[in-house]
């Protein structure tokens, strides 16, 4: 009993130490659990935000620049998810860091400059991004709120699908955006939303693919929303997504394809559904579908096929 | 050297020669040249109409997580793009294909151990990088480890990965099994995946598997040949080994009487006499128990493995190519002149998609 008693004294000390890790008493050669050099949540985004500025200015001192940014980025991303052996650090500390990240703008500031950000930097970046937003004090998300005053957050991400180099990172960041019913609004409403048509057709298949994702992501999760939407852009929408199942791209057509069926069959999007059967251009283009010569496209269209077929029945006016 | 951009417009790759087929033969690779630049590069290829939806998922993943990785002993993805209904990915051109195609091509005994050293070396150092990005391969094995031209090795078949990091935290220990994705290398695995028990896996599941593959290409068998499913599992949970075989595990077939003699037929006495005369070095016998280690816990990471004193040893890539001869890669002025096959792939291709329609509505 005692010696548990004793570990948790122990345990105990090293939290107040590392709340006030500047205080000299209680550095590293007496708590080695941390490391040598544990810099305080403050420390680490001044100094990654002094990087990052470098950075963007193009000094004569890139590199030094590039490798400060690197090397904070881990600390904060060690900080936040721990490492092979070492556990995360504690809320308290999340919470500061949490906070310094907000009062210091530095994840639009990291966002913006996430092509000037070595390889391995722009995978860390999104995963402390990831991480951030996931945070939780109860039921409220204060990441999601911070962002919602910030949208360019949301903005630049989506205009990430225009650079190769960063397209990747910002989708993984995007489709951790999309969850939350708050960011997606903020994504669908935006102007920049139908970009994506034009990002699920580009000739690069690894990001045409990942900005499907983030598209199907944006028009499923949160039904009530994406009902919403697209009733209130119903002729915008659907003459955009005639360009997608029309398209050259074999994946495109297929994916797109599929997506529609499950848009049209979802229950709140019944609206929707009987405005897109209405329209016998609509019935046109699925029977042609079926004469498609690959089996999976055959058997998607049917999938939207059977929709008309289903309504008719029921003797709803064509 | 100049930096070659692989664009994505099919037009620029020329396909020259059928290279390999993948397992599951949903891709097939060719070896093309890539015009501008004149070089060759490994064409792969796969069909996406044939495959289900989960599985063109599969190679998505694999497509993505690739274009995120860098390491010199990870396969580089250079290119993919779409043309027709297929999914073309370009990737350099590894001369000798997997070390797995070599040892049954040349090697049929097994590899030597010097080259083992090399290959195992690489693979470690792929897997260090893998798990401090927090990814766990699951499949490691002798046809996933490719060798170039000039003896570098890397690690491919990330289409089986999994990453460890999930609702924005790092998982310490991961359930899933998807068998879909497990099957085909079911036999490579640890019995800690295996068993699928709260437990759980973590990264050094993949420790296992490269002790299984320094196994199979010492052996020069596939692991668990002709055994079924059930006693595989039986004996990787109970800790029954199947050693490196050479002299000192070399146990003579006493021939039992009324034995069918037909089945001890003169290969088999070939690939005995060969063992019995062959002996590793107690490093490499130390190295794979340590990676054969039933209890994961008790099983070293891969960077502490890499310090072990048969990887000090090992000679550099640039060595292969002497220790893998007879082998020959595969290089721009000897191409596998296969250009039959080639052709009767290539037709096969246009039947498909000349296949006549029996429905007709023209609006």
């Amino acid at each position: 009993m005692a010696k548990g008693k004793a570990g948790q004294s122990w345990l105990k000390g090293v939290r107040v130490c590392s709340i006030h890790p500047l205080s000299q008493e209680c550095d590293s050669e007496k708590m080695p659990l941390f490391g040598k050099s544990q810099k305080s949540p403050a420390e680490v985004v001044k100094a990654l935000k002094e990087a990052v500025n470098a950075l963007e200015r193009g000094d004569k001192k890139i590199e030094k620049a590039q490798d400060d940014v690197s090397k904070n980025l881990v600390l904060i991303k060690n900080m936040l998810y721990g490492t092979s052996d070492s556990e995360p650090q504690t809320d308290i500390i999340v919470a500061q860091l949490a906070q310094e990240l907000y009062n210091s703008n530095l994840l639009l500031l990291l966002i913006q400059n996430l092509n000037r950000i070595d390889f391995e930097g722009k995978k860390d970046v999104a995963q402390v991004f990831n991480n951030i937003l996931r945070r939780q004090i109860g039921t409220r998300s204060p990441t999601v709120e911070y962002i919602c005053t910030k949208p360019e957050i949301l903005f630049t991400l989506m205009n990430g699908y225009e650079h190769q180099e960063i397209a990747l990172n910002c989708g993984t960041m995007l489709r951790e955006c999309a969850r939350y019913e708050a960011l997606a609004k903020i994504m669908l409403h935006s102007d920049d939303f139908f970009n994506f048509f034009r990002y699920v057709e580009v000739s690069t298949f690894d990001i045409a693919s990942d900005a499907f994702s983030t598209f199907k992501e944006l028009l499923t999760r949160h039904k009530m929303l994406c009902a919403e939407f697209l009733e209130l852009n119903y002729d915008k929408v659907f003459s955009h997504y005639q360009r997608l199942l029309n398209s050259e791209n074999y994946v495109t057509r297929r994916q797109s394809l599929k997506l529609l069926g499950e848009l049209l069959l979802d229950r709140h999007n019944f609206t929707v559904m009987t405005r897109y059967i209405s329209n016998p251009d609509n019935l046109k283009l699925m029977m042609n579908m079926l004469k498609e010569k690959s089996r999976n496209i055959q058997f998607e269209a049917f999938h939207v096929f059977k929709v008309f077929e289903s309504r008719q029945a029921c003797g709803f006016p064509h | 050297m100049e930096k070659v951009t692989y664009n994505t417009n099919s037009d620029d790759y020329q396909i020259c020669s059928l290279f390999a087929q993948s397992l599951t033969e949903v891709a097939v690779v060719y070896i093309a040249r890539h015009i501008p630049s004149n070089t060759l590069v490994a064409y792969k290829k796969y069909d996406l109409d044939k495959m289900s939806a989960e599985d063109a998922e599969l190679v998505q993943d694999e497509v993505i997580l690739m274009r995120q990785l860098n390491h010199s002993a990870i396969l580089p993805l250079l290119s993919s793009f779409v043309a027709d209904h297929k999914v073309v990915c370009i990737l350099p051109l590894m001369g000798y294909g997997s070390a797995a195609d070599v040892m049954l091509r040349h090697f049929p005994t097994g590899l030597p151990e010097a080259a083992i050293a090399t290959i195992m070396k690489a693979v470690l150092q792929a897997l260090v990088y893998l798990h401090a990005k927090g990814i766990i391969h699951r499949a490691v094995r002798g046809s996933h480890t490719l060798i170039s031209a000039e003896g570098n090795v890397v690690l491919s078949g990330l289409r089986y990965a999994c990453p460890v990091i999930s609702a924005g935290k790092w998982q310490r220990k991961m359930h899933s099994y998807p068998a879909s994705i497990m099957a085909p290398n079911v036999n490579w695995l640890s019995p800690e995946l295996l068993k699928q028990n709260l437990e759980g896996y973590d990264e050094r599941s993949d420790i296992y598997s490269v002790g299984i593959t320094a196994c199979e290409l010492a052996n020069g068998i596939a692991p668990y040949q002709g055994v079924s499913k059930t006693l595989m599992l039986i004996e990787k949970v109970q800790g029954i080994l199947r050693p490196l075989m050479d002299s000192s595990t070399y146990i003579p077939r006493v021939p039992i009487e009324g034995e069918n003699g037909a089945d001890m037929c003169q290969d088999d006495d070939d690939y005995s006499s060969i063992i019995a005369n062959r002996t590793f070095s107690n490093a490499f016998h130390n190295v794979t128990e340590l990676c054969l280690e039933t209890q994961d816990h008790l099983r070293p990471v891969a960077k502490d493995l890499l310090t072990h004193a048969f990887f000090k040893n090992a000679a550099p890539p640039a060595a292969l190519p002497r220790l893998l001869y007879p082998a020959m890669p595969i290089l721009q002025d000897n191409l596998p002149d296969n250009q039959e096959d080639l052709e009767s792939m290539m037709v096969c291709e246009k039947l498909y998609s000349l296949a006549i329609d029996p429905v007709s509505w023209d609006f």
